[in-house]
């Protein structure tokens, strides 16, 4: 049997293709994952701090006498307070450095922290130094704006790089230390070296050894790496999943082709489980053989990648993901052409008699078992398709429509059965090349549905999250209209979602022209209701905002945000409240428990939990993330905060509209990152149309010796595999994408908790989709198509 | 051997009309040194155009070498070939695809249709490709004459494998062209089917004035022509004009005593 898979080399490369592309897809996931975490290990962590005694709060509180009593404690050999606050950096240019602002600023120090790259210390209060990765070099001034807004310029006199301890992010820019503590006034932490040393629990700081802060960096890399793992690992599974398709699709063929040999073999005395472990057999060389190559091109690959992101990469190749790459490259080789060994096993020892012997079909249990997890898997999302679903119905919903999906792929052979009238009409009006390869297409509907559902699969996945993703642009773009007034000005930060300095608020309400203002202050918290607990949303936010800046509907109850929380109601629904329930929102080191009084029909793009800004924490009230303001004339408040902030680089002004598009921006490029994930599943897909479309040629030499005979040219043959190609990839193409955008629907409602069909239709994603299935049709019969010209048409005349 | 006449020269046939397809001095040899093998030694031979020609011999005679060189399925190693006026060893792949579209028709043994095409979609095949109207008259005569009634819209697997050599039949007649090649057509079928067929073939030459070269081991089919060439070993060693079956077997019986 390993004998004939060397004879069928040529027809299994593509299957290898398809599952090596598969397996380097794993292996090269595990091991950049295994290097990325090794190499957070490895970097520069301080490890010549033994203590660091920090504020329980957030803030800087440690004064300098704090310092100076901490020196004097028994076994301290040196103590350094470590300043760090808020700093937005300007170049001379006037743009802004990117990256994050909060704690960005820091006094030099000689505790080994900086590496001078270039110049000196800063030495005064004109100047600074300032990190390698700001672009910025010495001789340059440099502007920076404060946490409280104030503004600072320095001549930029030396460039460092930075070594941290514990999860910090190495700061932007250093003064020297007296410059710093004036400008910072507390300390954000103090660093004690020494022997034995104990600090005094009376003032009720956060004492922590260097080692166990670094000891949190490993396991919070390991831990980043890991679910960057499993995330990618989710997309290797699709690939995989399609990688399955063509496989078995392979295997299917090749038990056709050999149906006779088979029955041969039962003839002369083999049982059914010898044929059986016979074809497994060959698919588990195919798998070892797929494994090995597919795994040292993992490797490869990961190690590639790693070398390519970091400047001093650490390479790990973990047996385990060389174990995995076998693991799956056979699993999933031999599990999927067990179908196709256990209907070779079946074939009659009858069957080497006659010519036109078939491998026993198995339709009935197959449409049987389509139509059954078909209307399943609707009835599931039927059942799911009201609004504010609670947690478990979110799972039925869902996995509604994972059941439809595979019922859509089981019944597939039967559902390409609706190409027969298409390929019909097209014949009618089509030249002979557009009949003889539609007709070949459709010839074996189960073939032609076996290859297109591994670009089913691939393709729908794309589409399912181009609508989830169109659905939550336009959801959210809609939801901003509805909330946010037309008149409104919105202010926010311009390094992403970092609060604003603490000066805005106060500036804008300042500004000429602005009557009202309001600020939100948004942020990720955690939420208990009746034991238990999940994350959410929460906005603390000035009761009078709502009616004057923001238009916030409140459905059910009241808008009063002095008596308690107003809350979305799909939240409410999934925590199982009420309007006048009691919950806690535990912001870290206070709680807050309020009665519900509302209930808003949000949208998840809108924070869950609003919440008087008054009764907030004290520190969370002044992590203002927007600002919002109007006044009588809106266009002229709004002209009039563009010139109060125009100096200010670190604060962005924003209509409605160009509110929606900045943040739409990187949604997208996400999703772009998340359609070339997918990617990879349709580049195997297109491996199995071209492993078909061989595999089909080679089966019709004859015909196409027979039509070459009659007069046909090659490029009339080529045209023909051309058609039949564009055929299946269309087919796959359309029922992907209608497959896509309908589970798009059902994630965007049970993620987002919209009404089911009330989605935004990717058109763009459709379009290129479509256009790509052209091309990937067209791409597909190159080979193919070449091999069909060039046939020889005597012999093939001849062969039996 | 060498001494020998060309049996050629001894058995030339003169035609009042100019020969729809001629070879001169046809050669075509598989392998090279010991294992060179000769399958057409020097064959000059005219078919007359409107004739039926039945080309018989004993298996391994070379008999549908010459055929498939006469017909531009094959490419000799020498000599030259006209099919009416053309000469097809001047001619690249694209226009002996065209010629053999247009003017030259194909029956094969077997498997001579498409499965997808419906019988009449296989007999207009080649105008369909050349992108020609059927010619509804010639369409109708031959359609008759193929006999498949309500047929014809079936796929080759609905129908007899008489049938399917008919439909073959037809369609290497639906084009009007110079000569049909059929390769031992009537190889596949019962004595019923065969005289079917040949009775087709027949009356293609008859009535629509076709020219017919055919290519068999069975001297019954070869009572079917108007001529009959033998060959051996490669080369044309006898004719015969008004063939019966059993003047056909003698010349067999004889030929093979020869050799």
């Amino acid at each position: 049997m390993v004998r004939d898979l060397r004879a069928h080399r040529g027809r299994l490369a593509m299957t290898l293709a398809a599952i090596v592309l598969g397996v380097a897809f794993v292996v090269s996931t595990w091991v950049m994952s295994d290097s990325t975490a090794r190499g957070v290990g490895d970097t520069d962590l301080r490890s010549d701090v033994d203590v660091v005694v920090r504020s329980p709060e957030r803030g800087a509180v440690l004064a300098p006498a704090d310092l100076d009593r901490l020196a004097e404690l028994p076994g301290v050999t040196d103590a350094d307070g470590v300043l760090a606050g808020r700093a937005a950096l300007v170049g001379a240019d006037g743009k802004l450095v990117p990256g994050p602002h909060d704690r960005a600023g820091t006094g030099w120090d000689d505790t080994g922290r900086f590496a001078l790259t270039e110049g000196h210390a800063p030495g005064g209060p004109d100047e600074v130094a300032v990190h390698t990765d700001t672009g910025l070099s010495t001789g340059d001034t440099a502007r920076v704006v404060l946490g409280d807004g104030r503004e600072v310029r320095a001549t930029v006199v030396g460039t460092f790089t930075f070594r941290t301890l514990g999860l910090e992010r190495a700061p932007t820019l250093a003064w020297d230390a007296d410059t710093a503590l004036a400008l910072f006034g507390r300390y954000d932490r103090i660093e004690l070296t020494g022997h034995d040393i104990d600090v005094p629990a009376e003032d009720g700081w956060r004492v922590d050894t260097g080692a166990a802060l670094n000891d949190e960096v490993r396991a919070d890399a390991e831990a980043s790496a890991r679910s960057t793992k499993e995330s990618l690992l989710a997309f290797a599974a699709v690939a995989l999943l399609v990688g399955g398709f063509v496989i078995a699709n392979t295997f299917t063929m090749l038990v056709t082709q050999r149906v006779r040999q088979f029955a041969l073999l039962r003839a002369v005395g083999a049982t059914r489980r010898q044929v059986r472990r016979a074809v497994l057999g060959e698919a588990a060389v195919l798998g070892i053989a797929g494994a090995t190559i597919g795994t040292a091109l993992g490797v490869g690959l990961g190690l590639g990648a790693v070398a390519l992101s970091q400047d001093d990469a650490t390479f790990a190749v973990s047996p385990l993901a060389i174990l995995a790459g076998y693991a799956v490259g056979v699993g999933v080789t031999v599990v999927a052409a067990y179908g196709s060994a256990r209907r070779a096993a079946a074939v009659a020892p009858v069957a080497a008699l006659r010519t036109d012997a078939l491998v026993p079909p198995r339709r009935r249990i197959r449409v049987g078992l389509g139509i059954a997890l078909l209307l399943a898997g609707t009835a599931m999302v039927a059942a799911t398709a009201g609004a504010d679903l609670d947690t478990t119905s979110r799972v039925v919903g869902l996995a509604g429509g994972v059941v439809a999906w595979l019922g859509v792929l089981v019944l597939a052979p039967e559902l390409a059965g609706v190409l027969r009238p298409v390929v019909r009409v097209l014949g009618r009006f089509g030249g002979p090349a557009v009949r003889l390869g539609g007709r070949n297409a459709v010839r074996d509907p189960r073939r032609t549905a076996a290859t297109s559902s591994a670009l089913l699969v691939g393709l729908a996945l794309v589409c399912a999250f181009a609508t989830l993703g169109e659905t939550m642009v336009s959801m959210f773009g809609s939801t901003v209209r509805a909330t946010v007034p037309e008149s409104t000005t919105v202010l926010r930060s311009a390094s992403g979602d970092e609060p604003l300095a603490t000066d805005v608020l106060d500036r804008v309400r300042d500004t000429p022209g602005v009557t009202e203002a309001a600020a939100d202050r948004y942020g990720f918290v955690e939420v208990t209701h009746a034991g238990v607990t999940s994350g959410t949303t929460v906005s603390a936010i000035e009761p009078d905002a709502f009616g004057t800046v923001l238009n916030q509907e409140v459905t059910v109850g009241t808008g009063d945000l002095d008596a308690g929380f107003v809350v979305g109601s799909n939240q409410a629904a999934m925590l199982g409240v009420g309007l006048g329930d009691e919950v806690t929102l535990d912001f870290g080191e206070e709680t807050v428990t309020r009665p519900i009084v509302g209930l808003h029909t949000t949208t998840e793009a809108q924070p869950l939990f609003y919440l008087d800004v008054a009764a907030a924490p004290e520190w969370y009230r002044e992590r203002v993330t927007s600002v919002y303001a109007t006044g009588p004339d809106p266009a002229a408040a709004r002209a009039a905060l563009d010139a109060a902030f125009a100096d200010r680089p670190d604060v962005r002004v924003f209509d409605r509209e160009g509110l929606i598009e900045a943040d739409m921006g990187e949604f997208e490029a996400v999703l772009a990152v998340m359609y070339a994930m997918f990617g990879a599943a349709v580049v195997i897909a297109v491996f199995g149309v071209v492993n078909t479309l061989a595999l089909s040629v080679l089966e019709r030499r004859r015909e196409v010796g027979v039509l070459r005979a009659v007069g046909a040219s090659r490029r009339l043959v080529r045209r023909t595999v051309r058609l039949e190609s564009l055929v299946i990839c269309g087919w796959g193409g359309i029922a992907g994408i209608m497959v896509g955008v309908l589970f798009g629907a059902i994630m965007q409602h049970v993620m987002l908790g919209r009404p089911l069909f009330d989605i935004t239709v990717p058109y763009q994603v459709i379009g290129v989709s479509l256009a790509g299935m052209v091309g990937v049709g067209v791409l597909a019969a190159v080979w193919p198509a070449r091999r069909a010209a060039h046939t020889d048409v005597l012999s093939a005349i001849a062969s039996e | 051997m060498c001494g020998t006449p060309r049996p050629a020269t001894l058995i030339a046939v003169t035609t009042t009309t100019s020969p729809a397809a001629s070879a001169v001095g046809l050669t075509k040899v598989y392998g090279s040194g010991d294992s060179r093998v000769a399958a057409l030694d020097d064959v000059t031979v005219d078919f007359a155009a409107g004739r039926f020609t039945a080309i018989m011999g004993p298996s391994g005679s070379g008999k549908s070498t010459l055929m498939h060189c006469v017909a531009g399925l094959d490419e000799p190693t020498s000599g030259r070939v006209w099919l009416g006026d053309v000469e097809l060893s001047a001619l690249a792949d694209d226009d002996l695809t065209a010629l053999r579209r247009d003017r030259v028709g194909f029956v094969f043994q077997a498997f001579n249709l498409l499965p997808t095409l419906t019988a009449w979609e296989n007999i207009t095949l080649p105008l369909d490709l050349a992108g020609k109207r059927t010619d509804q008259r010639l369409a109708d005569t031959i359609v008759r004459a193929v006999g498949l009634g309500d047929r014809l819209h079936h796929r080759p697997s609905q129908l007899s494998g008489g049938q399917q050599q008919r439909v073959a039949c037809a369609r290497a007649m639906v084009t009007g062209p110079d000569v049909v090649f059929a390769d031992e057509p009537t190889g596949a079928l019962d004595s019923r089917a065969s005289a079917d067929l040949l009775g087709l073939l027949r009356r293609g030459v008859d009535e629509l004035g076709q020219t017919v070269v055919m290519v068999t081991h069975e001297p019954a089919a070869a009572a079917y022509a108007d001529r009959v060439l033998f060959l051996a070993d490669g080369r044309l060693v006898d004719a015969l004009d008004a063939p019966t079956a059993d003047r056909v077997l003698d010349r067999m019986k004889s030929l093979e005593r020869v050799s």
